[in-house]
C-alpha cells in the first residue's frame, strides 16, 4: 500500500510530456485555427480584420472555392478506401492466421507499406501507374488509382489489428460450432465476424479518418488533376493555407467544415456500430 | 556469437551513430569552433539558399570557390550557408520573419520576389546601388550593366530595386539536330534552319535563331518531322506538348504571339484576350489536328522523350543544356530557338527570368551583405557560375569575355542563348501557385478534351468561355491577393 496521493499523481506524471505536446501541438494549434477561420489571416502578417462566417460562406456558396468539388472527391476516395481496406485486409489476416511457418515474415512484408514514408510510396506508384496504361492521365481513372495506393499502403497494418481481434476470439467458440457441423463459411459469418465486431468498426473508423485526410498521394502524383478530378478537400486547404497569400482562415475554414463532417461521419457510424461484447450471454 | 560480443558491438554501434548524428548535426561546432586558433571574424552572415553544396560535386565546388575568394577578401566575415529546400522556400522565410530570425540575406526566385517585398521582408536597394556600385574587379552593379530582360524582375513599377540579377533562364525550344540534319538531306526548307558557313554549306551544329519564321511555319516543320507507326500512333514526334503542366505551357507562346499571362502591375489575367485564345488554338490543334505530339502522358516529360531521341523539339529553359546532356551521357547535337511569332506577334519572344539575391529588411548586417553581393552579381561572380555550374550570365560584360567564347565553342548549342534572353517578356509574377490553382485544370480540360468542346459535348461550349473562366478566377485571386498587400503596407505604415 503506497501514499494514495502518490497513487493518483503518478500516473498523471507518466502521461504529463505526451499531453503537453498534444495540448501545445493539436489543441492550441487547433484553436488558433478556428480562430483564424473568422478572421482575414494571412501566415506572415496574422489577422487582420474580424470577417465572422464570410470564410464559411465562401468555401460552402462560392464556385472558385471548389469546396464541394473536393468533398466529392474526398467521399468517393473514402469509400473506395473503405470497402477496398475490408475486402483486402481481413482475408489477408484470415490467411495470414492459418499460415503455420512463416507468419512472422508475410506479416512483416505485408506491415512494410505502412512503414514506407508515402512520399517513396506515390513517386513508385506514379511509374507504375504510367506503365499500365497512364491510369493518372484520365479523369475517370486518376481517383480510383489513388484509393489503389492507398489501399495497399494500409492494408498490411489493418491486417495486424485484424490478427489481434482475430487472436482474440476463444477457440472453443470454434470447436462448438465444429461440433455442432458448422462449416467455414458458417463459422466465419456467425463467429469470426460477430466477434470481430469492434475490430471493424475500429478499422472502418479509422480508415474513414485517413481517407479524409488523403494528401501526400495527391500533391505528389496529380496535384489535383486531370480536370481536378483528385482535388480533394485536404490539397484545398493546403493551396489555399500555404500558397496563397492572406486565404489561411478560408483555408481554416474549410479544415472546420471537414472536421464537421469526419465528426458526423464517425458519430453516425458509432452510433450504428454501437460497441457490445457478442456471446457473453 | 557471445552474447557480451554481441552486446559490446550494438553498444559500439550506437554510440557511433550517436556521434555521426552529432557531428553532422553541427552541435559540436561550437568545440571544434574552439580549437581553431585564427582570429574570430565579427560579422557571421547568413544566407539562404536553395542551391546546395551537396547537391553534386559543381555545387560543392561552386560555393567552395566562393565562400573562399569572399571570406580572404573580407577578413571580417564569416559566411554561413543554410540549404533550404525550394519547395517550402516561402513557408520557411516567412516564419523566419515572423520569428525574428531571417538570414542576411537570400537567393529568391523571380516566383516570389516581389510578393516578399510587398510584404514588407526586403531592403531596398537603391541607396546601395547609388552609393557603392563599383566591385573590386572593376564592374558596375546598375542597370546598365545587365540584360534588360535580367533587370525586369527586380524593381517596382515606381523603380525601387529589391534584388540584384544572380543568373538568367528563358523558356525555348530545343531542337533535336540529329532528326533534323536527317530531314534535312532531303528537305530544303529543313536544311534552312540551319547557318551557314562562309563558303555557303550548311553547318549542322548551329540552329539559325530565326529557323522558324511563324506558326504556319512551326505547325509546316513539325508535321514534316513527325513519323507515326504502322497503327498510326506517333512515332518520332515533331513536338511534344504536355497537358498536365497546365497554364504553364501558355507563357512563351503567349509571348509569341504579342500578349501575356498577366498584366505587369498584377491586377488582371490577359491570356483570355483574342490573341491568348488563338494562342491556345493553336497549341490544342497541334495536339489534335496536326497530330505532332505525341499521346500526353503524365509520368514521361517532354525532356525525357527528348533525351529517348523520340522527339524533334520540346518547349524547355536556356538552362537545360548541361541536363540534356548529363542524362543521355554526352550527346550535345541539339539547338535553341526562342519562340515564332503567331499572327499576333511581331518578332521571336519568349519569357525570361532572373533568380536574385536579395537583403533581408531585418538583417544588421546590411552592409556586409551588399559587399557579399556585389561579388557575387559582379562579372567574377557571373564567370565563376559559368566555371563551376555552366550557367550563363545576366549581365552584358558576360557575353563579352573570352570564356563565353570559349563555352560556345564548346558546346555550340548555346549560339542563339544570348538572343533568346535579349527578346524575353517578364515571366508571370503574381500569386503563381494560388492563379495556377485556377488556370491550370482549365488549360488542361482545353488540352485533353479539345475535341470535345469543339463538338459542343466538353465541359465549356468553347474555347473562349473556358479562357474567360480562368480568367475571371484568376482575376479574383490578383483582387484579393491586392487587398492583402494593401493591408500589409497599412501594417507598415
Amino acid at each position: 500500500m503506497g501514499n494514495p496521493f502518490r497513487q493518483k499523481i503518478v500516473p498523471y506524471l507518466y502521461i504529463a510530456p505526451a499531453m503537453g505536446i498534444t495540448f501545445v501541438f493539436s489543441i492550441v494549434s487547433m484553436g488558433i485555427s478556428f480562430y483564424a477561420s473568422f478572421h482575414d489571416y494571412d501566415a506572415f502578417a496574422g489577422a487582420s480584420a474580424f470577417v465572422g462566417l464570410d470564410n464559411y460562406r465562401r468555401a460552402l456558396l462560392e464556385p472558385d472555392s471548389y469546396f464541394w468539388l473536393s468533398m466529392r472527391n474526398t467521399v468517393f476516395y473514402v469509400a473506395m478506401s473503405v470497402v477496398g481496406v475490408l475486402v483486402t485486409a481481413l482475408p489477408l489476416a484470415l490467411v495470414c492466421q492459418r499460415i503455420r511457418k512463416g507468419q512472422a515474415l508475410f506479416r512483416t512484408l505485408y506491415f512494410l507499406p505502412s512503414i514506407t514514408p508515402g512520399v517513396v510510396l506515390a513517386l513508385v506508384f506514379f511509374h507504375i501507374f504510367g506503365i499500365w496504361g497512364g491510369l493518372l492521365d484520365s479523369a475517370a481513372t486518376a481517383l480510383p488509382a489513388l484509393a489503389i495506393l492507398g489501399v495497399w499502403s494500409g492494408a498490411g497494418y489493418n491486417m495486424v489489428i485484424f490478427l489481434a481481434g482475430l487472436a482474440d476470439i476463444p477457440p472453443h467458440l470454434y470447436d462448438a460450432a465444429k461440433v455442432d457441423g458448422a462449416n467455414r463459411w458458417h463459422q466465419f459469418r456467425h463467429i469470426t465476424i460477430p466477434m470481430l465486431r469492434n475490430t471493424l468498426v475500429f478499422v472502418t473508423v479509422m480508415t474513414i479518418i485517413g481517407a479524409f485526410q488523403v494528401f501526400t498521394s495527391v500533391y505528389i502524383m496529380t496535384n489535383g488533376g486531370p480536370e481536378r478530378s483528385t482535388e480533394v478537400i485536404t490539397f484545398t486547404i493546403f493551396i489555399n493555407a500555404f500558397s496563397v497569400a492572406g486565404q489561411m482562415g478560408f483555408a481554416s475554414a474549410a479544415a472546420w467544415l471537414l472536421f464537421a463532417v469526419i465528426f458526423v461521419f464517425v458519430f453516425i457510424q458509432m452510433h450504428i456500430f454501437k460497441s457490445r461484447n457478442v456471446y457473453d450471454g | 556469437m557471445p552474447r557480451h560480443l554481441k552486446h559490446t558491438m550494438i553498444a559500439v554501434m550506437a554510440i557511433g551513430l550517436v556521434i555521426a548524428v552529432l557531428w553532422r548535426a553541427g552541435m559540436t561546432q561550437g568545440w571544434l569552433g574552439s580549437l581553431d586558433k585564427t582570429a574570430p571574424r565579427p560579422i557571421q552572415l547568413r544566407i539562404w539558399d536553395w542551391w546546395s553544396p551537396s547537391s553534386n560535386e559543381e555545387y560543392g565546388d561552386y560555393f567552395a570557390a566562393l565562400e573562399e575568394t569572399f571570406e580572404q577578401r573580407n577578413p571580417d566575415v564569416n559566411l554561413v550557408y543554410q540549404t533550404v529546400p525550394f519547395a517550402n522556400y516561402v513557408q520557411k522565410l516567412s516564419t523566419a520573419m515572423v520569428g525574428q530570425t531571417p538570414p542576411d540575406l537570400f537567393q529568391s526566385s523571380v516566383f516570389w520576389a516581389e510578393g516578399f517585398y510587398q510584404r514588407g521582408m526586403l531592403h531596398p536597394l537603391n541607396d546601395l546601388i547609388s552609393n557603392d556600385p563599383v566591385n573590386s574587379d572593376g564592374s558596375r552593379l546598375e542597370e546598365a550593366a545587365f540584360l534588360p530582360s535580367a533587370w525586369q524582375h527586380n524593381h517596382t513599377q515606381e523603380g525601387v530595386v529589391f534584388g540584384m540579377p544572380m543568373i538568367i533562364d528563358a523558356s525555348c525550344l530545343v531542337w533535336n539536330l540529329d532528326i533534323l540534319e536527317r530531314a534535312a538531306q532531303q528537305d530544303d526548307e529543313i536544311r534552312a534552319m540551319f547557318v551557314r558557313h562562309p563558303e555557303g554549306s550548311v553547318d549542322y551544329d548551329h540552329i539559325r535563331f530565326e529557323a522558324i519564321k511563324d506558326w504556319a511555319h512551326f505547325r509546316r516543320i513539325t508535321k514534316k518531322l513527325t513519323t507515326y507507326t504502322p497503327d498510326g500512333e506517333v512515332d518520332q514526334a515533331g513536338f511534344t506538348i504536355q497537358a498536365y503542366g497546365g497554364a504553364g505551357v501558355l507563357p512563351p507562346w503567349l509571348a509569341g504571339n504579342g500578349t501575356r499571362f498577366q498584366d505587369l502591375g498584377g491586377s488582371r489575367a490577359m491570356f483570355d484576350s483574342p490573341a491568348g485564345i488563338e494562342t491556345m488554338t493553336f497549341l490544342a490543334r497541334l495536339y489534335w489536328e496536326d497530330r505532332v505530339s505525341p499521346s500526353f502522358r503524365r509520368e514521361l516529360t517532354p525532356a525525357e522523350r527528348f533525351q529517348e531521341g523520340k522527339t524533334a523539339c520540346i518547349p524547355a529553359g536556356t538552362w537545360s543544356g548541361k541536363d540534356i546532356i548529363r542524362n543521355t551521357m554526352g550527346w550535345d547535337h541539339f539547338g535553341k530557338t526562342a519562340f515564332p511569332p503567331g499572327p499576333h506577334g511581331s518578332g521571336q519572344k519568349t519569357v525570361t527570368w532572373g533568380n536574385m539575391l536579395v537583403i533581408s529588411n531585418r538583417s544588421p548586417n546590411v552592409e556586409a551583405a551588399w559587399r557579399y553581393i556585389k561579388f557575387v552579381c559582379s562579372l567574377e561572380g557571373n564567370l565563376l557560375r559559368s566555371k563551376y555550374l555552366g550557367y550563363n550570365g545576366p549581365r552584358l560584360d558576360f557575353y563579352e569575355t573570352e570564356r563565353w567564347q570559349q563555352a560556345l565553342a564548346e558546346r555550340p548549342y548555346l549560339s542563339n542563348v544570348k538572343q533568346i534572353c535579349l527578346v524575353g517578356d517578364k515571366l508571370r509574377h503574381t500569386e503563381i501557385i494560388a492563379a495556377d490553382h485556377q488556370a491550370n485544370p482549365i488549360v488542361e480540360t482545353i488540352l485533353l478534351r479539345y475535341p470535345d468542346i469543339m463538338n459542343g459535348r466538353g465541359p465549356y461550349p468553347s474555347i473562349e468561355a473556358a479562357m474567360h473562366e480562368a480568367a475571371r478566377n484568376v482575376n479574383k485571386v490578383y483582387e484579393r491577393y491586392n487587398r492583402q498587400v494593401t493591408q500589409w503596407q497599412g501594417q507598415d505604415e
